[in-house]
């Protein structure tokens, strides 16, 4: 594969959803490229960040009243 | 009617998760709230008929995207999706290590990026059109299968693949451009990709 093939791989090859075969020739091809290597460490960074930066806090209250509807669901 | 508090006892753990899925994807928190609601009382209606043990988490996933769809179909932006068909089957292969760790060659970019506030990388999401996002999300946030997000958002998984190419590379690029304009890395580098 070549860099523009090896670029379109990335995305699953960073999932882990790629045939054995690709996963091999991706590393490989990985290890001695320099350009494509930034490339795939880009991805990295980015899928990081996205993965720690969108936890946010239950507001306080969310759980009792979910709690209320669900009981006044089950009254009906 | 489901026993209450079975299932409040079942789902409970995954109400911080639906939550901030939901507000990514309403882009605020009253109707982040509202979404949330619908979802477990639609969980609940449905919890009878419950059967997919151990699929929990994605069951509930599931009913969040329907409930979304349903409550705000209006807004909903489309992307152009005519060329995802002919996507080759892809084979499942187990979770990757090696290089992700070995990456360590990191550009400026890349960098400038790990250093971004959290509503910076916050409003780079939910610019993104809706369906990568939700993609994107699935996924990197949730780390859910390429299958679990066609199951979830009830498309091809040649679809969530290209949805979640796309909305990633946008991201990319929105959070590459960002990095730019505060002045974080000295000139625009090409994206890799
Ligand atoms: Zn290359």
């Amino acid at each position: 594969m070549d860099c523009y093939e090896i670029r379109e791989q990335l995305y699953a090859y960073l999932d882990g959803e790629t045939t054995v075969w690709r996963r091999r020739a991706v590393a490989r091809h990985l290890e001695g490229c320099p350009p494509c290597l930034e490339g795939y460490t880009l991805k990295v960074t980015v899928r990081r960040v996205v993965a720690q930066r969108c936890q946010d806090p239950l507001p306080a209250d969310l759980e009792s009243r979910i709690s209320a509807l669900l009981a006044a669901e089950a009254a009906d | 009617m489901a026993d209450q508090a079975r299932f409040e006892e079942m789902t409970r753990e995954y109400m911080p998760a639906l939550y901030s899925h939901a507000l990514r994807l309403t882009r605020n928190p009253a109707d982040a709230e509202d979404l949330v609601q619908e979802t477990y009382l639609r969980a609940y209606r449905a919890f009878p008929n419950y059967q997919e043990a151990g699929a929990l988490r994605a069951w509930l996933f599931r009913i969040a995207t329907n409930a979304y769809i349903t409550m705000y179909r209006a807004k909903q932006r489309r992307p152009d999706e005519r060329d995802l068909d002919g996507m080759e089957e892809w084979a499942l292969h187990g979770a990757i290590g090696g290089l992700e760790a070995a990456a360590a060659a990191r550009t400026a970019e890349a960098e400038a990026i790990d250093a971004m506030p959290d509503e910076d990388v916050k409003r780079a999401l939910e610019d993104l059109p809706d369906v990568f996002r939700q993609a994107v999300l699935l996924r990197d946030v949730e780390g859910f299968s390429y299958q679990e997000i066609a199951d979830i958002t009830e498309v091809p998984i040649g679809t969530v693949m290209s949805r979640l190419h796309r909305g990633r590379r946008k991201l990319e690029e929105a959070l590459s451009d960002l990095a730019v304009e505060r002045g974080l890395v000295p000139t625009k580098e090409p994206a890799g990709a």
